[in-house]
């Protein structure tokens, strides 16, 4: 259950950013297919997080992003989410993976309204 | 960088959630760095063999090496490397899944790491396929551990972690013959994310290819040395 920690990492990144704690509405993450996280306990415990220091009951918004890959065949760039699955082009699986580990937050979005 | 929307604000932030960790990390590889210590982190899920394979190593390194055990609780497998002929320091990580390098940079601050003949550096984690991966705690070798009666299609079911080790070990190899793992499948999947790995089959109970494997590593550390 790291997600419970990573949960707390972020709303420190968020308070350090806004330098105040204050309700949001949306919080923008993205996840790679590598930065072996759980995306629905991740989503549970940020709500539970969130809610507890201070930033209110925001909706968690990920972007999913797919790993890029390539083909040491046919130098091929492709895209994946599902390591199974082989070059799009020759089949093979010799290949370089080249990003998919990203696990950032992006942005919040704040209703003034409702402080 | 606010863009007003009536009363709404969104603000960028853009910051990678293993920032903190990564901070530790480059601190903790400037502190094994500066006292010429070659590092590994040991991963793999609970049972396939990591105290085991240090207790081997502690036979063929001896002085040369020092180790810290991560565990979710108890202090058992520090005292088998210890019994071993190693120092070495427990982490209790108290239900955590991992270690993170701030638990690794306060370990480093409790042991005794000022000996000339000290080399190399062994972290254990804690038991776990999927959580260390993310979490780099400043070494220069990762090593993932797979056995055998773990089956052979578990690399690409966990590509965060095998898409990250520099050696892939295969141990356990003493129960092939009881068993259906096929080495080949599991080498070529782990090469299909990760096309460096080394990969070393062994078995840590009877010893079988464990001085080559020690060797590797030695190697690693006389040329960061030398
Ligand atoms: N047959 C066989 N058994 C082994 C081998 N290596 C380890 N074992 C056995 O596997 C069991 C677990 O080994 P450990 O070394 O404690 O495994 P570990 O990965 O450190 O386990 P945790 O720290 O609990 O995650 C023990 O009973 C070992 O004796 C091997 O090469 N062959
Ligand atoms: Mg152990
Ligand atoms: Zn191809």
């Amino acid at each position: 259950m790291h997600e419970m920690s990573l949960a707390m990492d972020m709303t420190r990144i968020i308070g350090e950013a806004l330098g105040r704690k204050a309700p949001l509405e949306r919080v923008n993450i993205t996840i790679g297919p590598l930065s072996g996280i759980s995306a629905e306990s991740l989503r549970f415990c940020f709500t539970e997080i969130a809610r507890m220091e201070g930033f209110g009951e925001p909706e968690l918004v990920i972007n999913h992003t797919e790993a890029r890959l390539l083909c040491l065949e046919c130098r091929t760039e492709y895209e994946v989410a599902d390591f199974y699955q082989g070059c799009p082009e020759c089949g093979s699986i010799s290949r370089r993976i080249l990003s998919g580990r990203e696990f950032t937050v992006d942005s919040v979005e704040i209703d003034e309204d409702s402080e | 960088m606010c863009e007003e929307t009536s009363a709404k604000q969104k603000v960028e932030i853009s910051e990678s959630v293993m920032s903190k960790n990564d901070r530790f990390a480059a601190e903790n590889r400037k502190i094994l760095r500066g006292r010429g210590l070659y590092t590994l982190n040991l991963i793999s899920s609970p049972g396939a063999g990591k105290t085991t394979v240090l207790e081997s190593m502690a036979r063929y390194f001896g002085g040369r090496m020092a180790v810290i055990e991560g565990d979710i609780q108890t202090r058992r497998d520090a005292e088998r490397i210890e019994r071993a002929g190693c120092q070495a320091w427990q982490i209790e990580t108290g239900g955590a899944c991992h270690l993170d390098a701030h638990a690794v940079n306060h370990a480093l601050g409790h042991m005794d790491l000022d000996s000339d003949e000290l080399s190399l550096l062994a972290i254990e984690n804690v038991g776990n396929l999927i959580c260390p991966s993310g979490y780099d705690l400043g070494e220069d070798m990762r090593i993932g551990l797979l056995s055998v009666p773990e089956g052979d299609d578990k690399v690409l079911k966990y590509p965060s972690l095998f898409s990250t080790v520099d050696v892939l070990i295969i141990n356990k190899m003493d129960l092939i013959p009881h068993l259906d793992f096929d080495v080949d499948r599991a080498i070529e999947e782990c090469r299909s994310l990760n096309p460096d790995v080394n990969v070393f089959t062994v078995s840590a109970r009877t010893g079988e290819g464990m001085e080559e494997f020690c060797g590797f590593v030695e190697s690693g550390f006389l040329r960061n040395t030398g």
